[in-house]
């Protein structure tokens, strides 16, 4: 497939999603984890109403924003990664990905800021169940994006030496889809945790 | 999302980006202002939903994608959105 028939329009309907098709039995696995986690808090809130409301008003909801911002834009550079690859163009592709992971640094840097804050004031898992809740859920989902970010960073190396091409591109596709798992996770997780009373 | 094509000299993937940028800060200015209670609660979700089917469709490509791989972030969008739905609803 040259890059021409890739500038082609997007109704070019595929049967498989797009990259490794272990990486989607993964992700629908770790989906499959995280609903499960979104449901607990939201049942388990029913019957703690009043102390969930309370102690959702100590989270830094601007924080939270901000890592949701960074994470929607490292994203946005992955999608971006893709169509470079897809398109030809290495070097683009490494340096978009890059991008991607510098978000992804800054999102482990304002949530790692977060949780010092917490520590600091002798906040725990047992500190109460809203907090066993948000630190649980939030650190879990944190471990993913420094997985993601190990990842990415794989991808973009291989890159960088040319070990992807127009005609072979699925480790990029594969890296993609995971980031983008992550970030799925995190917009109901926003919302959910830091905002919802 | 492999849209290479520049429509008006902005990529598709470009729009969805600037989308989810705005749905993102009205969901925190949501928070910000205090507004809380079931209906605020629920338009707060409908958001994340509509986000994270963006993000599914656009940019992780499932929007070219035929068949029973359409779906899967529909439905995990769907299934944890009615079931935070319903315990915000019955916690009301």
């Amino acid at each position: 497939m040259t890059a021409a028939t890739h500038s082609e329009p997007l109704q070019q309907y595929q049967r498989h999603p797009p990259g490794d098709l272990a990486i989607w039995i993964f992700i629908l696995a770790e989906l499959l984890v995280f609903a499960v986690f979104f449901a607990a808090y939201a049942f388990t809130r029913m019957s703690n109403v009043e102390l969930f409301n309370e102690f959702q008003l100590t989270l830094d909801r601007e924080a939270a924003m901000y890592n949701t911002l960074a994470l929607i834009t490292s994203s946005y550079f992955v999608v971006r990664a893709v169509a470079a690859i897809l398109e030809g163009n290495d070097r683009h592709c490494a340096n978009w990905l890059w991008a991607a992971i510098g978000m992804g640094a800054l999102f482990v840097l304002i949530k790692g800021s977060e949780y010092a804050h917490h520590f600091s004031e002798g906040i725990n898992l047992s500190t109460n169940t809203f907090y066993m809740f948000y630190l649980s859920l939030t650190f879990f989902h944190f471990m993913h994006v420094i997985m993601g970010m190990v990842i990415l960073a794989a991808v973009a190396l291989k890159a960088r030496r040319g070990g992807y091409s127009v005609d072979d591109h699925t480790g990029v596709e594969t890296g993609a889809s995971y980031w983008h798992m992550v970030d799925l996770v995190w917009l109901i997780l926003f919302p959910l945790v830091y905002i919802m009373r | 999302m492999n849209d290479y094509k520049s429509r008006f000299g902005i990529r598709p993937c470009t729009w969805v980006y600037l989308i989810l940028m705005l749905l993102t800060l009205v969901t925190y200015l949501v928070g910000k202002a205090g507004l809380s209670g079931l209906t605020i609660a629920l338009l707060v979700l409908f958001l994340a939903l509509v986000k994270g089917q963006l993000v599914g469709y656009f940019f992780m490509g499932l929007g070219r994608i035929r068949g029973l791989w359409h779906w899967p972030v529909f439905v995990w969008l769907f299934i944890p959105g009615a079931l935070i739905g319903t315990a915000f609803y019955l916690s009301a």
